[in-house]
């Protein structure tokens, strides 16, 4: 049971937030006596237990302790529960970025959605515009509780997901994790974004499910098993190909590609990101798509990878990762609403780390290179954590005052908080890949990883530029399309950038005071900067390559 | 007038920084192992002044008591000069035998690679490139001038810049860029390698363009700025080709590898003398342009638009030295005695007719020149140029194995550039001064703005100016006797040596040698007679201005300056030829010490060496340059120029009998010679700058607007054209988001089709 400590947290959290906002004073009477026992559950609620804050405290409390407790045990654990879980190096350091992820989210929640104590019922007296006031807070404040509840469920459902050893149970962890976040999406009913945002985000992320679960079905129908070693063992003895086998993998890489939006089936993900809530776009956009390529991991390299050659997947996969990246850029490029722009960033993203998954596919690399893929992934999802939800942080910042779906919301921001648009530039930086921060490690190990694992196709013996082209394994060309896409992601990068710092602000005030959420954004700037060299990206690296030993 | 306080009180803020050295001399420190400081402290404040000022731009504090930055750069340049005073106080003590330590290194090229044993760095076997000190007489006399004279004219600077109204608020930006400059300057002396000495000329080189271009809304200055870039650029072009040659030659820029053994190249290959010899050529083209010598010299006039005249000064007394010390460092590669290469007497010969002919040429445009800082900028030219042909000789000298004769015109040179500096540097703060107060005066006469036109510069403007300004106008007095070389004051010593040598090398072989030393003797004696009547046109005679009455020396901070380099220049020269400055320098002794004589006995024998040497022709030559340049040049100036003061005026003693005596050679009318055409070919500055700019304007523009509109149609254009596509490319798939989940799932499923055919493809 220590092992699962983190989630056990996770589960005594969503119990608390339940049971500690209900706890009042009301009494049983044994009858026939007068004794008066008393119940706790009903009557009227103590006052230091109907805070409305008191979830949001519940659930950042009991995120942090799986979050240090994960971090501590990335190193040392390992051990199996129930047959179904497994925990690893890299379940753990896959849970230490989903709960960084949704800590944050929580944080930046409590100004998205502010719980206030004081506030009270309207009275007749009161004037119609106090009024809608008032219930609004009201709202605010009673929502408190399901959104911190959803939020832990999420943790727990991708946290067990990393955990799976059986590919029916990881599917039922993934369905926990996503329905508790379509949920989140649709929060925000009394905005029309919001609830048609979630349902369209449902209903593909439903037929994606399904696809994926028909998928398994047939796989199960070839192996008899879901167990993810079995299945390994299976694939690699199989005498030429089996159509379930192969078509059940295939239908389930719908399933993933939904999750880490891959085209085409990211098209409701722009979408769902610009109508929910900032912080619970950017949980989307790290966590949720972290958790996507952990399944990807699992049954494309953990099950569908041949011991040697070409993997069956590599050609789809390369081509879903040109069209990803690249569609992903393109329609960045002229979106006027900088939460839909990095939402196509965030697509074109997932279409780099899928071409550096199709390298591992095209079987040309050695144990090495392959590692150094890798761990360049996981290092690339674990510091998304860092810029791409510090973006999001930024622009739910801005969400404070109610809006952040225009370009010119950014307008001179840099005049209004100077600090937070820096640590905004950081971070579009970074996503752009500009040395020195992380974003550029990242990228840089990504491509020297492909390069590396096309170095030996090229033929050596050739001195002129075209015969070597022509001769070079096209593993290679998907490291070109990811400089080339990333010179015209530098665009609309800056472009934000610009606007923040060269246009007038159409309102001059500062930004609305949230210290705990300007906080986590200078401090995410700062290991931004600090994970990209030296020490500290010395450090990390370690720590992903201990994760990635495991896997 | 008098508004300016001295504030004395504002060099408290400069205590702390000078306590840094003396501290670490008292933990018994070596000098060598803090020589950082002296780049590190001026590198540090430089960013600190240019945030900083734009933090608390117009703050009261920053800019009465901080002076917008120029009391911090000005104890950054004092922790420099502290710790180069420690150096150069241990590198004396020990006679020149000092520890530097192992050189910073720095670009090693690491790789940072992945194989089985996890993450490792891969060497390259590339070493990078060391940065360290390099400490011999040469870098140590040029770091003392460099240090002194920043810390000096920073503080003197303060003074200047900060009373005048049109620096409203940006002074830091001055500061800064000023203290940047010094970095350089200090870094360039200190380096031991070429490749960082080339980074910090460069360095100079930026700041020089900044500094310049200080008043950049002025479209004057603007253009000054760009041409001083330009034109050094050309120069620097073909130092960086020269540096690589030389490191093909020996695979190495470090003077401890190159000077170890300079006709040994890379893997023991012998040096062969053309190809030396060119690459030394391409890095005296170098030392041209930065030097402001013929026929790179047109920048430096035009730099005196920066602030005046203190960027000025830094150009014409520290900047310009740069050329000249690259110049003295080839010393090794030609000095055949020590592993030099033989054969390359032409480079010697070139340098020498360099120098002779902008000598002449700058003394000569000096004539006519009516702004006080156009002449001292032509002076510096000429001076600059003297000490080139001492060079030339000298390296001449060294190739053709007179060794002596190479050390002594060589040590005689580089003393003629510490004495020509000191002078200078005072020369021009003097005429900052003059300026200044001229200005002011100005200002106070004219409320109502009436003279547009007036020219604060112009020294048809000033005249009798010896009792308004004693300090100046006794600084002026030894600054412009050093330069002219009045016996026993300050640049006699070094330039007696220089002229008298070049003749010798004449004398002994040099048949080439014939032109520069005629042009040296001549350009004496005209030293004599310009230096002569710009100080008496400005301080002697009857006043030319009414605003002359108005004028008083009461600037804050620039008096000290000139006291201080006043002092220095009357009796420094004397005082150190008598400790054997000349012997020292060029490396013959390492004792800066009298060789065991009484004072008197060096006395006598120094004056006899200066006046009556054994050689028969070099007495004859020291005599007719002592009469040319001490005679003949200034009493003609007086008789044109001179006169006693107004009746009634009367200025210090210092200075008294130089305006009454001027006032007694009678005086002589030089219209007709005014109108010459050669007067007129003269302050066209003999139409150097008309040709260059026809010259560009047929070539070097021409291809400029081709390339303007290649950049524009077409690497834009492609670039334009690559953008246009994406935005297209953009609108149309963003219309395939239409926003509606039907079409999305309609996608999706074309998607799982298309995954299921793939993979069927593939499997089948």
């Amino acid at each position: 049971m220590q092992l699962l400590l983190p989630e056990m947290v996770l589960v005594t959290g969503i119990i608390l937030s339940i049971l500690v906002p209900n706890l009042g004073d009301a009494k049983f009477r044994i009858p026939l006596t007068r004794t008066r026992l008393p119940l706790l559950i009903g009557g009227a609620r103590f006052k230091a237990t109907s805070d409305p804050r008191v979830p949001a405290w519940i659930s950042m409390f009991a995120l942090t302790i799986a979050l240090v407790y994960s971090y501590l045990e990335i190193g040392s654990t390992s051990g199996e529960v129930g047959g179904v879980i497994e925990i690893t190096s890299f379940s753990r350091m896959m849970s230490l970025v989903f709960y960084a992820s949704l800590l944050l989210t929580a944080v930046a929640t409590t100004y998205r959605m502010p719980s206030r104590p004081s506030t009270r019922v309207p009275t007749e007296k009161d004037s119609e515009k106090i009024t809608t006031v008032l219930i609004s807070r009201l709202m605010d404040n009673r929502r408190q509780v399901d959104f911190h509840i959803l939020l832990m469920m999420v943790g727990l459902g991708m946290s067990l997901m990393a955990m799976a050893n059986n590919l029916f149970f990881m599917f039922v962890a993934i369905e926990l994790a996503s329905l508790a976040a379509y949920v989140l999406v649709a929060f925000h009913k009394e905005e029309a974004t919001g609830g048609e945002a979630g349902a369209k985000y449902f209903i593909v992320g439903s037929v994606a499910s399904a696809t994926g679960i028909y998928g398994m079905s047939l796989v199960y129908l070839w192996a008899g098993n879901l167990d993810f070693d079995t299945l390994a063992v299976a694939w690699s003895s199989m005498d030429g190909l089996d159509p379930f086998a192969v078509v059940g993998v295939g239908l389930m890489l719908v399933a993933f590609g939904f999750k880490v939006s891959a085209a085409p089936f990211h098209l409701a993900a722009p979408d769902a990101y610009a109508g929910a809530s900032s912080p619970v776009a950017g949980m989307l956009a790290t966590a949720s798509k972290a958790m996507g390529f952990v399944a990807i991991f699992r049954v494309l390299i953990g099950v569908a990878m041949p011991s040697e050659g070409e993997a069956i997947w590599f050609c789809l996969l390369a081509i879903i990762a040109v069209i990803t990246m690249t569609w992903g850029n393109l329609a960045a490029l002229t979106s006027e609403n900088p939460k839909r722009m990095l939402a196509y960033s965030s697509v074109a993203h997932a279409g780099y780390m899928l071409a550096a998954i199709a390298a591992i596919g095209s079987g040309l690399g050695d144990e090495n290179t392959t590692k150094l893929v890798l761990i360049a992934i996981v290092f690339h999802l674990t510091i998304l954590v860092l810029f791409k939800l510090g973006a999001f942080l930024v622009l739910s910042l801005l969400e404070t005052e109610g809006r952040s779906h225009r370009l010119e919301d950014l307008h001179g921001m840099a005049r209004r908080d100077p600090l937070v648009a820096g640590s905004m530039f950081i971070f579009m930086l970074s996503l752009a890949g500009v040395p020195p921060l992380s974003g550029f490690l990242s990228k840089l190990l990504m491509i020297n990883g492909i390069v590396n694992i096309s170095a030996g196709s090229g033929s050596e013996s050739v001195t002129a530029i075209l015969p070597w082209v022509e001769s070079v394994d096209i593993v290679f060309w998907l490291a070109l399309a990811i400089v080339l896409n990333s010179a015209i992601s530098i665009f609309y990068y800056l472009r934000l950038c610009l606007v923040m710092f060269f246009e007038e602000p159409e309102n001059a005030k500062p930004l609305r005071k949230a210290v705990h959420l300007r906080n986590s954004i200078l401090v995410l700037a700062l290991l931004t900067v600090l994970f990209g060299f030296g020490s500290g990206a010395e450090y990390l690296l370690d720590l992903v390559d201990t994760a990635v030993s495991s896997l | 007038m008098g508004e300016h306080k001295q504030e004395w009180d504002r060099l408290l803020y400069i205590v702390p920084f000078l306590f840094v050295v003396p501290y670490l001399y008292s933990t018994g420190a070596h000098s060598t192992d803090y020589a950082w400081i002296i780049i590190a402290a001026p590198l540090v404040f430089f960013a600190v002044i240019a945030i900083a000022g734009q933090i608390w731009n117009g703050n009261e504090t920053w800019v009465n008591q901080l002076k917008e930055g120029g009391v911090l750069g000005l104890g950054a340049l004092g922790m420099s000069l502290s710790a180069a005073l420690w150096m150069i106080y241990e590198y004396l003590d020990h006679h020149g035998h000092i520890e530097v330590g192992e050189p910073w290194s720095w670009l090693t090229f690491d790789v940072l690679t992945y194989d089985s044993e996890g993450w490792s760095i891969a060497a390259t076997g590339f070493h990078g490139i060391g940065f360290g000190i390099y400490l011999d007489s040469l870098s140590i006399m040029l770091l003392f001038v460099a240090t002194f004279l920043c810390f000096l004219i920073c503080w003197f600077a303060i003074g200047y810049m900060t009373t005048d109204s049109i620096n409203d608020n940006s002074n830091h930006r001055f500061f800064a860029e000023f203290v940047l400059f010094s970095m350089g300057m200090f870094g360039m002396v200190l380096a031991d390698n070429f490749l960082w000495l080339f980074i910090f000329w460069e360095i100079m080189g930026l700041c020089s363009y900044l500094l310049i271009g200080f008043y950049y809304w002025k479209e004057s200055a603007a253009y000054a700025a760009k041409k001083a870039f330009l034109t050094t650029r050309v120069g620097d072009v073909f130092l960086m080709i020269g540096l690589l040659m030389l490191y093909d030659i020996y695979g190495s820029l470090d003077f401890a590898v190159v000077f170890d053994d300079p006709s040994t190249g890379v893997g023991g290959a012998v040096v062969e003398a053309a190809a030396l010899q060119t690459a030394l050529l391409m890095l005296f083209i170098g030392a041209v342009g930065k030097s402001a010598q013929f026929p790179l010299h047109v920048w430096l006039p035009d730099a005196m638009e920066g602030p005046t005249p203190v960027s000025a000064l830094i150009h014409a007394a520290t900047m310009v030295n740069a050329g000249l010390y690259l110049v003295a460092r080839m010393v090794p590669f030609v000095d055949v005695g020590h592993h030099g290469v033989a054969g390359m007497e032409d480079l010697g010969l070139i340098v020498a007719w360099i120098g002779g002919i902008t000598a002449f040429m700058a003394a000569s445009i000096a004539f006519v020149q009516n702004d006080i800082k156009k002449v001292l900028a032509y002076s510096t030219m000429s001076q600059l140029a003297y000490i080139f042909t001492g060079l030339g000789a000298a390296l001449w000298f060294f190739n053709t194995g007179n060794h002596h004769a190479g050390a002594l015109v060589f040590g005689g040179a580089l003393f003629h550039l510490f004495n020509h500096a000191m002078a200078k540097g005072m020369l021009f703060m003097a005429s900052g001064s003059v300026i200044h107060e001229v200005h002011h005066a100005h200002d106070h006469l004219s409320h109502d703005g009436e003279h547009h036109d007036f020219d604060p510069q112009d020294m048809r403007n000033m005249g009798g100016l010896a009792s308004k300004l004693p300090v100046t106008a006794i600084a002026m007095m030894f600054g412009s006797m050093s330069i002219i070389g009045i016996p026993l004051i300050g640049g006699f010593w070094s330039k007696e040596v220089i002229i008298s040598k070049t003749w010798y090398a004449y004398f002994h072989g040099g048949e080439a040698l014939l032109g520069p030393a005629i042009l040296l003797l001549a350009t004496a004696g005209m030293t004599g007679f310009y230096m002569s009547r710009m100080w008496f046109m400005t301080f002697a005679g009857e006043p030319k201005h009414e605003l002359v009455d108005h004028v008083h020396e009461t600037t804050p901070w620039i008096k000290t300056p000139l006291v201080i380099l006043s002092i220095i220049t009357a009796i420094g020269g004397f005082g150190l030829a008598l400790y054997g400055a000349i012997d020292w320098l060029s490396g013959e002794s390492t004792h800066l010490s009298m060789h065991g004589h009484t004072l008197i006995d060096q006395i006598v024998h120094e004056l006899e060496h200066a006046f009556l040497p054994e050689d028969l022709q070099l007495r004859y030559v020291g005599w007719v340059t002592i009469s040319l340049s001490f005679v003949l040049g200034p009493i003609m100036a007086a008789r044109i120029y001179g006169g006693s003061l107004r009746n009634g005026e009367k200025a210090t003693p210092l200075v008294h009998w130089l305006t009454s005596l001027s006032g007694k050679f009678g005086s002589q009318n030089v219209d007709g010679l005014a109108n010459s055409q050669l007067a007129e070919a003269l302050q066209n500055r003999l139409y150097f700058d008309d040709l260059y700019e026809g010259v560009l304007a047929r070539t070097i523009v021409p291809f400029a607007n081709f390339a303007a509109w290649f950049d524009k149609n077409v690497i834009d254009g492609v670039i334009k054209q690559i953008e246009s596509n994406s935005v297209f490319g953009s609108v149309q798939i963003r219309r395939i988001t239409t926003g509606s989940a039907r079409d999305y799932i309609l996608m999706a499923a074309v998607g799982a089709l298309c995954i299921f055919a793939l993979i069927w493809g593939v499997g089948a």
